[in-house]
């Protein structure tokens, strides 16, 4: 008796799929950037160099850096993955 | 309705459907053993490894206030960042090449995806208990039996998730004092938000989201199939043995009847934490977890046939051919794997434990003193990378009669530590003008061998 419980698995919709990747893909990216970052500049050196004590502390500097490349990254993947999907159909004729 | 149409109906139904919840099914055998050896050893490292010590400081710590990395005995410095990026180099050379050689080793046993998500289960089983009764379970409408082991399920995960987040955090911070601030209810906000992030991330991914990480944002999932050949272990099923497949009393002789070794229990499919059926063949939803290899030689083991019906093994051996495990793949990878570890091993233990930093003041060119004297004013940093105190010897060259002032003799650093000095380049106004490239350098007192040399301007009045 095939158990048709299991077969095929579960499966996500296209927009799920989408949206999991984009996020994952660009927090990836943005954990690498972040790090490349912060390994030359020092929040609070920046900081004082822009003269911009804005109260968020050397933590904060961090996790707004990675938040600010996890949301260009993720800009940038989602723009990517939507062009890639909504790209029209190749010519028949010239296929 | 033939074999063929019977397999595949399903199939093309499970496209149309939504999101099906996967019950593995546990089971027991060699490989659930080695993924249960390996799912302690690794989960045991992630959290013992914060609450080691050495020399009275964490053992490893990426110590971010301070911008140090602690290794063991060694300090690293933002500055010695490559290294970071080198070991990470390596990381995927060895990935690929135990990849081109046993296959998904990584997916199946050391991937923090499935290693978090074995625990769950774990944890899911103790609550819910088995697979036959965890669907039961989800079935039944809501009674107390069901809202007691649900609600202990949730505390189960949410206590394991919180203790990881924590246990995260004490990597960026001394684990020791994040104990003591946390039971004084003395948190700052970022320490508690990254705690709780990585503590939801582990709660989402390894209690929910599980095999779906893998079949949709895992890129290695994707690309790991371009280091395969006909040579790489896969798990497989012997479809020449096991075919025709069907169902049979143990007493029934099979070639009698015709029939494969299959017997068709489906106890590969109901263990497979992907839900797919390695019958099938070769599919990029397996991740190599070898739960259908247990599953199958328990079976075989009851039916009194041989093992291995389901087993690791090449596409070369399943066509008859001998497995070649020294090939130019292998070679390839291992080489620059080899490569790689040399070139780290020697720049580590050749470097300078000295980094000298020149910061000339951009506020004004030059100054003119008293005495026809042109003064350009400096920032020296000097980084003692090193674990104990060490003097240095401060000294400029590339212009006649260049002299500094503000620098002593002999400048001590203490261990580990950044030195600020602001010092002053003078010289004769008939020796200055224009831009001039001058060097420091700082020669280590103990060692004239420890020497680093750092390019800068001086700047004098143009005629």
């Amino acid at each position: 008796m095939v158990n048709e419980e299991y077969r095929g698995a579960r499966k996500w919709s296209r927009n799920k799929q989408a949206v999991a990747t984009v996020v994952w893909i660009s927090f990836l990216a943005a954990a690498v950037a972040t790090m490349l970052f912060f390994a030359v500049f020092d929040p609070t050196e920046l900081m004082a160099t822009f003269d911009a004590d804005i109260g968020i502390g050397q933590q904060g500097g961090y996790a707004i850096g990675f938040f600010f490349f996890w949301m260009i990254c993720a800009g940038c993947s989602a723009i990517t993955a939507w062009l890639v999907r909504t790209a029209p159909k190749r010519d028949a004729n010239n296929r | 309705m033939s074999k063929a149409a019977q397999t595949d109906q399903p199939r093309a139904v499970a496209l149309y459907e939504s999101a099906k919840k996967i019950y593995p099914r546990e089971i027991d055998g060699r490989f659930a053993s080695l993924s249960k050896l390996a799912t302690y050893a690794l989960l045991g490292l992630f959290y013992a490894v914060p609450w080691l010590m050495w020399d009275e400081r964490q053992a490893i710590l990426f110590d971010l206030p301070a911008r140090k990395f602690y290794l063991l005995g060694l300090t690293l410095w933002p500055q010695d960042f490559i290294y970071l990026a080198w070991l990470l180099m390596m990381a995927a050379f060895t990935l690929f090449f135990f990849t081109a050689l046993a296959g998904r080793l990584w997916c199946g046993f050391a991937c923090p995806q499935t290693v978090w998500t074995e625990a769950f289960i774990w944890m899911e089983q103790w609550t819910e208990g088995t697979r036959s009764q965890r669907m039961k379970l989800d079935k039944a409408p809501w009674s107390w039996n069901k809202l007691r082991r649900k609600g202990s399920k949730q505390f189960l995960w949410i206590a394991f998730s919180l203790w990881t987040g924590f246990t995260f955090v004490g990597y960026f911070m001394p684990v020791r004092q994040l104990g003591v601030d946390i039971l004084a209810l003395n948190v700052g906000g970022w320490t508690l938000f990254w705690g709780l992030f990585y503590g939801f991330a582990t709660y989402g991914n390894a209690g929910y989201m599980r095999e779906q990480v893998c079949k949709y944002m895992c890129p290695y999932a994707r690309f790991q199939s371009a280091m395969f050949d006909n040579d790489t272990l896969i798990i497989s099923y012997d479809e020449k043995r096991g075919e025709p497949r069907g169902g049979r009393k143990r007493s029934v002789d099979r070639e009698k009847e015709g029939l494969g070794d299959c017997i068709d229990c489906q106890l590969c499919v109901q263990v497979c934490p992907t839900g797919i059926d390695i019958r099938e063949g070769l599919q990029y939803e397996c991740i190599a977890c070898a739960a259908c290899i247990d599953a199958c030689d328990s079976i075989m083991d009851k039916m009194e046939y041989p093992r291995g019906l389901v087993r690791y093994t090449t596409e070369h051996a399943m066509q008859g051919g001998t497995t070649k495990v020294l090939r130019p793949r292998m070679f390839v990878y291992g080489g620059l794997l080899a490569v790689l570890m040399t070139a780290l091993i020697t720049s580590m233990a050749t470097r300078t434990p000295v980094i000298l930093d020149v910061i000339r003041d951009r506020n004004t060119l030059y100054r003119e003193l008293p005495g026809d004297v042109i003064e350009n004013s400096y920032t020296i940093k000097i980084i003692n990378q090193s674990n104990d105190a060490r003097s240095f010897h401060l000294a400029v060259d590339g212009v006649t009669g260049l002299t500094l002032d503000g620098a002593a003799d002999e400048v001590a650093v203490a261990g580990g530590e950044v030195l600020s000095l602001p010092v002053r380049a003078r010289t004769h106004r008939d020796n200055a003008y224009g831009i001039m490239n001058i060097t420091f350098s700082v020669t280590a007192v103990d060692d004239d061998s420890v020497v680093i040399v750092e390019d800068s301007r001086f700047l004098g009045p143009t005629p």
